[in-house]
């Protein structure tokens, strides 16, 4: 490692590679955290930015995505690299939730999940057992699943069957339910990657999926299971999209895909593999939504807009990159 | 052709140093034109550093190396071949999608940006030939053709350079019998048409059939460089060997009647690399593999390991058959297995250590499934003191450490369970310290003490003899003897590089 043939420095006499590698993501925190600051500063001279209803909108814009992202930080971690089969996902089981609402809210939400892990897991079983390439298997499966959802409806919109989904859109203290499922959700995940055995061996087998093989873990499981939580994930994202348009097509999903890849990535987690966390997704998810908000309100088309969520990835990106290179080496 | 007078390649008092250590030290040697010579040594000799500086991989310290009278710099491997140094390595750098042609044409330091295959088509035709090759295609993919056949492609493509002098660094380690005869009538026409030829190789029986004088390596120095005609297989162990280990493997006092066999393997075989591989081992000992590269011992480990899919055979570990090719069944069955590649398929080097350590045992850490700290920090505790590791850095990456205390975090994740019944270790003190090595066999040692049974595979003379309760020899894949007694070094050696032993040995 070139840090311990580095000069050392008066105020670290000694350098642990352990600490100065604790140090470097220091570094890239310090900058996530300056680039929010700087946000937080260009969002305070925007006007109406620092309103209670602005920051709302942008937690409520970033709920839904950043619910997706959790599910596929799960996937990024394990070595999946992604599922490029997001939106697909969630539009056949957006419609899948409106068209169950005559059953009540919620044996329509315990279908929509259900048929979100079977999507995703089967996905998931063949990535882990089969060991196929992920976003070959996933572009492949955005097609069927919309075929099939585009087969199954007629190609029309779906509405819903009862009222009930309403309370999704319920907004307790002010705030939309989403929110509150999101921060509940990251928590969970959290505390999932950190303190379980399901954890442990998901960074191990996303960092070296070869030797997580030799030395006996269960590759193909543990795969499988983070596609399903992934694909559990992606159905609470429908159903909450869902009820907020009231109405699914197959378009319900939108951009959802590369907009979760950008939160993933925007949080910092490498797409190798191996490393992340969930909360680290939840400030990805939350930065491209106060930048998207940020120009809104200043005027900035569609297209900056747009144009800013790449910088934002791209800068994240790089940093990773020079952060994992600057400990290696 | 044991012509001495013209000699083509002349290579005069080459020295290296790596560090401290003296890899080669005043090498001297020449090969004339026509002649095949062979370079002969046990592990650590220096032949491997000699045949990198001559291919212009290593820059030497001191010395010269000639051809043709002329005094070379080779100070890279474009230089070296432009020189007319042509190197077929042992690892074959063929590329199975490509055709014939498309492989001869790879690293070709005349071809240009465009691809001029119909230009080059007689020239390549013509290479082929040379080595035994008429029957192949150039626009026939190399997929389509046996690894014996690859390697000649290899040669093809090393002679399509010019060479002067041909380099072959175990070119039929990994073949067959009927495969390396191609070799050797290739190598044979090669050399007919007055180039030198330098033959790096483990086997003895073949070095002494085809080559013409044999230059061997000990301790990084040229013994003796002889004509084939005046010697024998034991002359040349001798030569390999010296004086010196001609003391026997020490017997630890265990005997073969014991407690029942815990791992028992009959008629394993891996398709063209093990032939029929039978054994049944006893806790509380050491077993070793000794074998060459292609002599099926890395193999075998890896096939009772389950990450060979296409073994067949039996595996039983305490009278439960395991079903070959699936690491995880070997695992439940108690089966830890160490390869002989820590950094691509052994440890998880940008993790901390703890979680290096205890990769394999997370259900005995967990409580439905989520860590338990008490038991992680005793499981941590007792492993960083059973592989002496400092308990202060087990939040550190395995990567800022040593790679003898890589290896020990490595070994010591199948150390100390008792659902391990049986330790596979392939090569395990490879690229390790003299320090890290003795660590490691105290390990290995304790292991087996407390009632594992560890098998392990090694090239190395000293390792087999200090460390192993019972040596089992293996050439071209098939077991030449099991040693359960004293057993002498060059014994070992010669059953390694040549095989079954002759009659007057039998009874050692």
């Amino acid at each position: 490692m070139n840090v311990m043939s580095a000069p050392p420095r008066s105020d670290a006499p000694i350098r642990r590679p352990g600490r100065s590698r604790s140090r470097a993501e220091l570094v890239i925190d310090a900058v996530l955290l300056l680039a929010v600051l700087a946000a937080i500063v260009l969002a305070l001279t925007t006007h109406r930015f620092a309103t209670v209803a602005n920051a709302k909108a942008i937690l409520t814009s970033a709920s839904l995505v950043g619910i997706a992202a959790l599910g596929l930080t799960l996937i990024t971690i394990g070595g999946s690299a992604v599922s490029l089969a997001i939106s697909p996902s969630v539009a056949a089981v957006g419609m899948i939730f409106l068209s169950a609402q005559s059953f009540g809210l919620v044996p329509a939400l315990a279908l929509a999940v259900l048929c979100g892990i079977l999507i995703t897991g089967v996905q998931g079983a063949i990535v882990g057992y089969a060991a196929a390439n992920p976003v070959v298997l996933t572009i492949a499966a955005s097609f069927a699943i919309t075929g099939i959802a585009t087969g199954v409806s007629g190609g029309s919109t779906v509405s819903p069957t009862g009222g009930g989904y309403d309370r999704l859109n319920a907004t307790p203290g002010g705030v939309a339910l989403s929110v509150y499922v999101l921060i509940g959700l990251a928590l969970i995940v959290q505390w999932t990657l950190r303190r379980t055995g399901f954890g442990r061996s998901l960074y191990l087998i996303g960092e070296n999926r070869r030797a997580a093989r030799a030395a006996g873990l269960p590759v193909g499981r543990t795969t499988a299971v983070a596609w399903l939580a992934a694909g559990a994930l992606f159905a609470v994202t429908a159903a909450f999209t869902a009820a907020f348009n009231t109405s699914a097509n197959v378009n319900l999903g939108g951009t959802l895909t590369f907009d979760a890849i950008a939160a993933v990535l925007a949080g910092g987690t490498p797409i190798a593999g191996g490393r992340g966390s969930a909360l680290r997704t939840l400030a990805g998810a939350v930065l491209i939504a106060a930048a998207s908000d940020i120009l809104l309100l200043r005027g900035s088309s569609t297209g900056v807009q747009i144009l800013v969520k790449g910088v934002i990835v791209l800068v994240v990106v790089v940093l990773v990159h020079l952060r994992t290179e600057g400990s290696r080496a | 052709m044991s012509a001495t007078g013209e000699e083509l390649v002349r290579v005069d008092d080459l020295t290296k140093s790596f560090g401290s250590t003296r890899a080669v030290h005043g090498a001297s040697f020449g090969i004339a034109a026509g002649e095949i010579h062979a370079l002969c040594g046990h592990n650590g000799a220096g032949k491997s550093t000699v045949v990198k500086m001559l291919s212009g991989q290593e820059t030497p310290d001191a010395g010269a190396i000639r051809i043709g009278g002329d005094r070379l710099d080779l100070h890279s491997r474009q230089v070296a071949q432009r020189s007319g140094v042509a190197l077929v390595d042992q690892e074959l750098s063929v590329v199975a999608s490509l055709t014939v042609a498309e492989n001869l044409m790879l690293g070709d330091l005349r071809a240009g940006w465009l691809n001029r295959r119909r230009a080059a088509g007689p020239r390549l035709r013509a290479l082929l030939d040379n080595v035994g090759l008429g029957h192949v295609d150039l626009d026939q993919p190399l997929s389509e053709l046996g690894i014996g056949e690859r390697q000649l492609v290899e040669i093809a493509r090393a002679l399509g350079q010019d060479a002067r002098l041909l380099i072959l660094d175990e070119p039929t380690a990994t073949l067959s019998d009927v495969e390396s005869e191609y070799v050797y009538a290739a190598v044979r026409a090669v050399a007919a048409t007055g180039r030198a030829i330098l033959f790096v190789s483990h086997r003895l029986g073949e070095v002494l059939g085809l080559c013409d004088r044999v230059t061997v390596m000990r301790d990084g120095a040229v013994v003796a460089t002889t004509a084939v005609a005046g010697l024998t297989i034991d002359s040349l162990i001798v030569q390999m060997l010296g004086e010196a280990p001609h003391r026997l493997r020490k017997r630890t006092g265990r005997e073969a009647e014991g407690p029942a066999e815990v791992l028992n393997v009959s008629g394993l075989s891996v398709a063209g690399r093990v032939d029929d591989f039978s054994i049944g081992l006893r806790p509380g000992r050491v077993y070793a593999l000794a074998g060459q590269l292609g002599s099926g011992a890395s193999e075998v480990l890896r096939a009772i390991a389950g990450l060979v899919p296409a073994a067949t055979g039996d595996i039983e570990v305490d009278g439960v058959t395991v079903r070959p090719g699936h690491p995880i069944a070997a695992t439940r069955a108690g089966i830890a297995f160490v390869s002989n590649d820590r950094k691509s398929e052994g440890l998880f080097l940008d993790k901390p250590i703890s979680w290096n350590l205890l990769a394999t045992r997370l259900p005995a850490v967990t409580r439905w499934g989520v860590i338990d700290r008490q038991r992680w920090s005793t499981a941590l505790t007792r492993l960083v003191g059973l592989c002496g590791l400092d308990g202060k850095r087990s939040a550190d990456s395995v990567r800022s450490l040593s790679g003898g205390n890589q290896q020990k975090v490595f070994v010591g994740r199948g150390l100390g369970r008792s659902d391990v019944r049986v330790l596979l270790l392939d090569d395990p003190t490879r690229g390790v310290d003299v320090g890290g090595r003795a660590a490691i066999h105290v390990l290995l040692r304790d292991a087996a003490d407390r009632g594992m049974t560890v098998l392990f595979s090694s090239t190395e003379l000293e390792e087999l003899l200090d460390l192993a309760d019972v040596v089992i020899t293996m050439h071209k894949g098939v077991v030449v003897r099991r040693h359960d007694g004293d057993v002498a070094g060059p014994v070992l050696l010669r059953e390694m590089t040549h095989g079954a032993a002759t009659p007057a040995e039998e009874r050692r």
